[in-house]
């Protein structure tokens, strides 16, 4: 068990910057997800903490000793893959057992740990077999089972979960939380998947062209997001965005959003004059009502049995059409013409319904045009 | 799946019973002029098998000439030529697989060029430097002559077999504990046997049938000889005694039909594998 620290790594392939002023402390116990679109870094970042890429600058310590110059089998870390990555060749008592026969273990205490990982993982009785003899899900419980048969200081994993179906995926969350939680190992995990990064991680760190972008605990990346593209890459369904007005009256600011007034509560002496850019999640959104906000024609409703996305226009002239170029092509799905309200109600919608949309107080986030930043 | 029509069955089956009727036949040709008496040799029309088969022919070959030094010396030479070419093969299709090297793939082109050179080509200036070497009458130099041959096509097909492997199987090795060539032999070879086997197959059965470098480079130490080149001197300049070469050439075929057949499978998909990902 471990801290991990890393001071200001640097990455680059010739001309290429993968990673920039990578600095970050993680508490001993800590499971923190590196999360971002793909080429963000993330797992770059992790295979320089593995010691399977140098680094171009900088250094790397695990638990206070320095192990920039050293091979990945000196760290004292275990590593799951993406794709598992298990000797072909061995059993899946050597695949296990082979980190502790590599640090000269004598056989009786491999065999003993061995077993006690596969009873953990309830591999016991698929030991004698080779990987290709096993389900997905077994093969992702061997590759677990080679990392914590060493007791290493941290866990590293690499998207251990893509490769698995989606079912399968939510079960071994949890497991891999639940273990983790019980073994109390420092534990560094990589995925694009914000879901996962969300419901698995005590520290979050989002990434984006190999900066950095935020570093907090899911609930602070969801309620104060540092720039729009946490904004916008944090939540499922993403924060809606729009352009507004940014209006001072009786010395308190304000905003519209189509026809409603709303209240900022960033003081006016910190915002841009003329236009801002405002956030709002999905779930924050208010529909219904005969007064106040603004009213809207719903363009789609996606039903998920009580919880329904309905789909709407923003109101006119507060798109944001450059928006994916400020979110970041890797969001270029999102189409800024529309907003998405997030309902838990028993209430039907229909297409075409009209419907009235409320931003409540203190809910609005507000964000620089010109950094992108969160202004508070 | 589709029920074969009788005629398509017929025509599968004619054409491999021709293919291998075509290839046995130079083998079967072999046996008969071995085991025929020397006057029957030239018989018109032939005969399908000789009346009165000469068995005899190997035990005369055994006693008149050192057919067993012959055979020593092409496995020794064989043995080493695949385990020199395999070593370089393995290191350098390694090295050009995995790591970006400045003009890498420059590099593994130039390789293959020289593949494409012939070896009678190859024969004098390697002669005019195993000279100055003093490896002259070596098996040593044929060894490194058939290995200049080998060592580039072995590369680019272990190259393709490594890289059907993924990476991450090397970096769990490296987090596991083994240095980058413990990697490489605990982890990489063993799931690259196919390859290695049919690598290694390729290398024994070139160095087998070389004849061009031994008579080269062996002509003056006879007792370095090696199948080949004592095959051919059995050829007279005025009497030439076929059945005896045909039955030291049958001789000299069995090893490696009996190796053959035993790495076929590996052969196959060793030269296979790769086309499916």
């Amino acid at each position: 068990m471990a801290t991990i620290d890393f001071d200001n790594v640097q990455k680059s392939y010739g001309e290429v910057h993968a990673i920039r002023d990578f600095t970050l402390h993680v508490e001993d116990g800590d499971f923190c997800v590196f999360v971002g679109p793909s080429g963000c870094g993330k797992s770059t970042a992790l295979k320089m903490l593995a010691g399977l890429e140098a680094t171009s600058a900088g250094s790397i310590s695990i638990g206070g000793r320095d192990v920039t110059e050293l091979g990945p089998g000196k760290r004292d870390i275990a590593m799951v893959f993406q794709n598992y990555a298990l000797y072909p060749h061995m059993s899946v008592r050597s695949n296990i057992g082979f980190g502790l026969k590599m640090r000269g273990q004598d056989k009786a205490d491999i065999n003993r740990r061995v077993e006690a990982a596969a009873e953990t993982l309830e591999l016991t009785s698929y030991l004698d077999r080779r990987p290709r003899a096993l389900s997905g899900g077994q093969r992702q419980r061997v590759a677990l089972g080679r990392a914590i048969v060493r007791e290493p200081s941290a866990f590293l994993m690499d998207e251990p979960l893509s490769n698995l179906d989606a079912k399968l995926r939510v079960q071994t969350r949890s497991e891999i939380v639940n273990l983790q939680k019980r073994l109390g190992v420092t534990t560094i995990y990589v995925t694009h998947d914000q879901v996962e990064a969300l419901t698995m991680a005590s520290k979050i760190v989002v990434m984006r062209g190999g900066v950095i972008q935020q570093i907090g605990s899911p609930d602070t990346l969801f309620a104060e997001p540092a720039n729009i593209f946490v904004a916008g890459f944090i939540g499922s369904p993403g924060m809606n965005f729009f352009r507004g007005p940014v209006e001072i009256e009786n010395g308190r600011a304000q905003t519209r959003f189509g026809e409603q007034v709303v209240p900022l509560s960033v003081s006016p002496d910190r915002l841009p004059r003329g236009e801002a850019i405002f956030g709002i999640r999905p779930e924050h959104l208010k529909i219904g009502g005969e007064t106040g906000g603004t009213p809207v024609s719903l363009g789609l409703v996606e039903s998920l049995g009580t919880e329904k996305i309905l789909h709407f226009p923003t109101p006119e002239g507060q798109a944001i059409h450059s928006l994916q170029k400020v979110i970041g092509s890797d969001d270029a799905a999102r189409d800024s013409t529309t907003m998405l309200a997030r309902v838990i109600d028993d209430r039907r919608y229909s297409d075409g319904e009209h419907v009235r949309v409320a931003l409540p107080e203190g809910k609005v986030h507000v964000f620089d045009p010109e950094t992108q930043k969160a202004l508070s | 799946m589709q029920k074969r029509s009788p005629l398509g069955t017929f025509g599968i089956y004619a054409t491999v019973i021709f293919t291998c009727a075509a290839l046995l036949f130079p083998i079967y040709w072999m046996i008969l002029t071995a085991l025929s008496p020397r006057t029957r040799l030239r018989e018109y029309p032939p005969r399908f098998w000789p009346d009165d088969p000469q068995w005899g022919v190997f035990a005369d070959l055994l006693a008149t000439q050192p057919f067993a030094l012959w055979m020593w010396n092409t496995i020794l030479v064989a043995v080493a030529t695949m385990i020199l070419s395999l070593t370089v093969g393995v290191l350098a299709a390694y090295a050009l697989s995995r790591h970006r090297l400045r003009g890498g793939q420059g590099l593994g082109l130039f390789i293959l060029t020289s593949k494409m050179l012939p070896a009678t080509l190859l024969v004098i200036p390697l002669f005019a430097i195993f000279k100055s070497l003093g490896l002259v009458g070596s098996l040593w130099s044929v060894v490194i002559a058939q290995a200049t041959l080998i060592v580039p096509f072995a590369t680019w097909m272990l190259k393709g077999y490594f890289d059907t492997i993924p990476p991450e199987l090397e970096h769990a090795a490296l987090v596991d504990g083994c240095s980058p060539l413990g990697a490489l032999v605990r982890v990489v070879l063993p799931v690259a046997a196919p390859g290695l086997a049919a690598t290694a197959l390729y290398a024994f059965v070139i160095s087998w049938s070389d004849f061009l470098y031994a008579r080269t480079f062996l002509t003056t130490s006879e007792s370095k000889w090696t199948l080949n080149v004592g095959i051919a001197t059995l050829k007279g300049e005025f009497v030439t005694d076929w059945n005896t070469i045909m039955a030291a050439s049958l001789m000299a075929a069995v090893p490696i039909i009996g190796v053959y057949l035993f790495l076929e499978r590996y052969l196959v998909g060793g030269l296979s594998s790769g086309s499916d990902k």
